[in-house]
């Protein structure tokens, strides 16, 4: 009985071979149109004229300058957001407090929005017209069209990223295991080692990479927040638009090939990650 | 008295959880903790382990008041209904976990580990991991882990809940053997009559945050003091007026009369009944096969009974009218329940 019903139930739900087809199809036609074309384009035109313009961009003191910068951005993002994200996932599934759902809501918000309006909320906040301008003018510090703010802005947008990939993990496991190491004598921190990190780690480095990734290929915050400044504050990103903007369109594909490297090795980090996580 | 509670409350949030509790517990005794589902007895576990804070009250274990002693310190052996087994850890390093946090020499943890897994009977499987491992096992490993530091009071919450009937029936025996041998003092929390009655020296009756009534099995069962405790067990049948059963004392403002199954007694017409002259006239309304017998339900003035009867006695069919006779019933008023005889128990019987 069981047989017929499921064999019934797959031809519903699966459909037959036309339409399977034609579905397939459809989504390669899609992914080939969508991805694997502007990939091409973007490698073919960086080596148009061949591999020594392609190099020279590439070694380009502007663009090298620009790599270390995003480098840097990324790397203080992810760092930051490793922290903030374990500590917002541990309180949200581990405590009961007032406002836990409100937080839960908050860590969503730079998910929804837009990048160029996290990039003015910074600017407002600590530009020229914002009180506390003459504070950090005192204190010599420089935030707008600067490398903290870039950073700023990079950590606002990838702020969710890492606590959204623990929060279902920690919700599923409970707080059993941890009750029963505390039982036995465990401190805080050997029971985080010990019990938490084992069942949250692939999660864990799936959300690093995934804010790493955000974090490089950033622009819109970033924008608006870093004026631009050739060797100062240009990220990658940015400086491929201005690189296109200026006409010069060999360097323009050869950054962002540079980027589109980046992408591939994070996609190959991501399923090697994916794939080890799902055999534990 | 070993551990003793005194007048614990706990709320979560408006929702009273535990209300002023007070009950000791004696050293070595394995102790029921009995009530139906959110009745309070896993908070009272918890308390005692320092998973959760008493709003109010005390908690003394070995004669030390122990409120503000953090749950790691308190040395108590604890098994999770769920089992909370470890599970990125073997049989061996979930058992080791406690021994290696008291860091304790790595011989002796080794020794002790394998003395442990003998006693549990899982000697060769320390390498697996616990999703390797029958539900049966799993509770053994839980056992041996909480058993593994040497606690002196062993708290487990449902052991048995999450293995099928017939295992759990020997872990029980198991279980009951394994704490009586090691001697640990232990409270074991269920919602199962039978496994209280068969595995504790002592039941803890809980209802709605309080403690309805504490005693052995035999007690607890046979004297009931509270209504509840009286409607509990068995499968009682519950109805308003039993001044319509002949032979019973009358008491005013009586609000249930509590009738279990072996209480009543159920003649045939053909049969020869011992108290005939007070016994009602019942008509069979179900007959149904169980294991230990027949399980027969009787509408008698008015009020329907769940009687037995055992397979050697003749046969009773649906719609025969039978002799009914009750030999004693609980009445409760409020909380409080007494034991009321059949009158005609006490009369000389005659012989003819
Ligand atoms: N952490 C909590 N937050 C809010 N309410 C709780 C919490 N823990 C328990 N309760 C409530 O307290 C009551 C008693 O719970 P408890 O777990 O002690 O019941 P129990 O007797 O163990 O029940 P069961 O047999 O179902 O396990 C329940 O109504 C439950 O909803
Ligand atoms: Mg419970």
């Amino acid at each position: 009985m069981s047989t017929v019903t499921q064999s019934s139930l797959h031809r519903d739900t699966k459909g037959s071979k036309i339409v399977r087809y034609s579905l397939i199809g459809l989504s390669l036609l899609f992914v080939f149109l969508m991805l694997i074309l502007p990939l091409i384009t973007v490698i073919t035109e960086a080596f148009k004229q061949g591999f020594a313009v392609y190099s020279k961009a590439v070694a380009d003191d502007y663009t090298i300058k620009a790599i270390l910068l995003t480098l840097e951005a990324s790397f203080f993002a992810v760092a930051i957001n490793t922290v903030f994200g374990l500590c917002a996932a541990w309180s949200l599934t581990k405590f009961k407090f007032k406002g836990k759902k409100i937080l839960a809501t908050l860590i969503d918000l730079p998910v929804t929005v837009s990048p160029i309006i996290a990039g003015l909320i910074f600017l407002l906040t600590f530009g020229r017209q914002s009180p506390i301008f003459s504070l950090l003018q005192d204190a010599d510090i420089k935030i707008v069209f600067a490398v903290p703010g870039i950073v700023l802005a990079t950590i606002f947008v990838t702020f969710p990223f890492i606590s959204r990939e623990l929060i279902p993990v920690l919700e599923s496991q409970g707080t059993d295991e941890e009750e029963a190491a505390a039982l036995m004598g465990a401190k805080g921190f050997t029971i985080f080692r010990r019990i938490t990190f084992p069942h949250i780690k692939w999660a864990f480095l799936y959300g690093v990479v995934l804010c790493a990734a955000r974090a490089m290929g950033e622009f819109g915050a970033v924008s608006v927040i870093s004026g631009h400044l050739r060797g100062k504050t240009n990220t990658l990103p940015l400086h491929v638009e201005i690189l296109f903007n200026e006409f010069q369109y060999v360097p323009a594909f050869a950054v962002a090939s540079i980027l589109v490297m980046l992408a591939i090795l994070i996609l190959v980090a991501r399923s090697v990650i994916e794939h080890k996580g799902r055999k534990k | 008295m070993y551990v003793e509670l005194k007048h614990i409350n706990k709320h979560f949030g408006n929702f009273k959880a535990s209300d002023d509790v007070t009950v000791g517990i004696e050293k070595g005794k394995l102790i029921g903790l009995l009530g139906p589902s959110g009745s309070g007895k896993t908070t009272i576990l918890r308390m005692i382990a320092g998973l959760e804070h008493p709003d109010s009250g005390e908690i003394i274990i070995d004669g030390k008041v122990i409120n503000d002693v953090p749950a790691s310190k308190r040395g108590i052996g604890f098994v999770f209904q769920s089992y909370a087994l470890f599970r990125y850890m073997t049989v061996f390093d979930n058992i080791a976990f406690g021994l290696k946090i008291a860091k304790k020499p790595a011989n002796e943890i080794k020794e002790r580990v394998h003395e442990l897994l003998e006693l549990v009977g899982l000697s060769g499987l320390e390498k697996r991991y616990p999703s390797e491992l029958s539900g049966g096992q799993r509770q053994r490993v839980a056992f041996a882990r909480a058993l593994a530091p040497n606690p002196q009071l062993l708290l487990l919450d449902e052991p048995f809940a999450a293995i099928d009937a017939k295992v759990r029936q020997e872990l029980r025996s198991w279980l009951k053997g394994m704490i009586q041998k090691l001697g640990v003092t232990s409270i074991f929390v269920t919602h199962d009559q039978d496994e209280a009655i068969e595995v504790a020296d002592e039941i803890i009756i809980t209802n709605r945050g309080r403690i309805e009534q504490v005693g052995t099995p035999y007690e607890i069962y046979s004297n009931p003091k509270t209504a509840f405790t009286a409607s509990f067990f068995g499968q009682p049948s519950i109805f308003k007026d039993y001044t319509k059963f002949r032979n019973f004392e009358s008491i005013e403002n009586i609000d249930n009369a509590v009738v279990r199954p072996e209480f009543v007694k159920v003649t045939k017409k053909t049969e020869v009944q011992k108290y005939s002259k007070s016994a009602e006239e019942g008509i069979v309304e179900e007959v149904n096969f169980r294991g230990f017998g027949i399980e027969l339900r009787i509408r008698v003035n008015g009020v329907v009974l769940t009687a037995r009867r055992s397979f050697d006695e003749p046969k009773v069919e649906v719609g025969e009218k039978v002799d009914v006779f009750l030999y004693q019933l609980f009445v409760t008023e409020g909380n409080e329940a007494r034991l009321l005889k059949n009158q005609s128990l006490r009369e000389p019987v005659v012989v003819i």
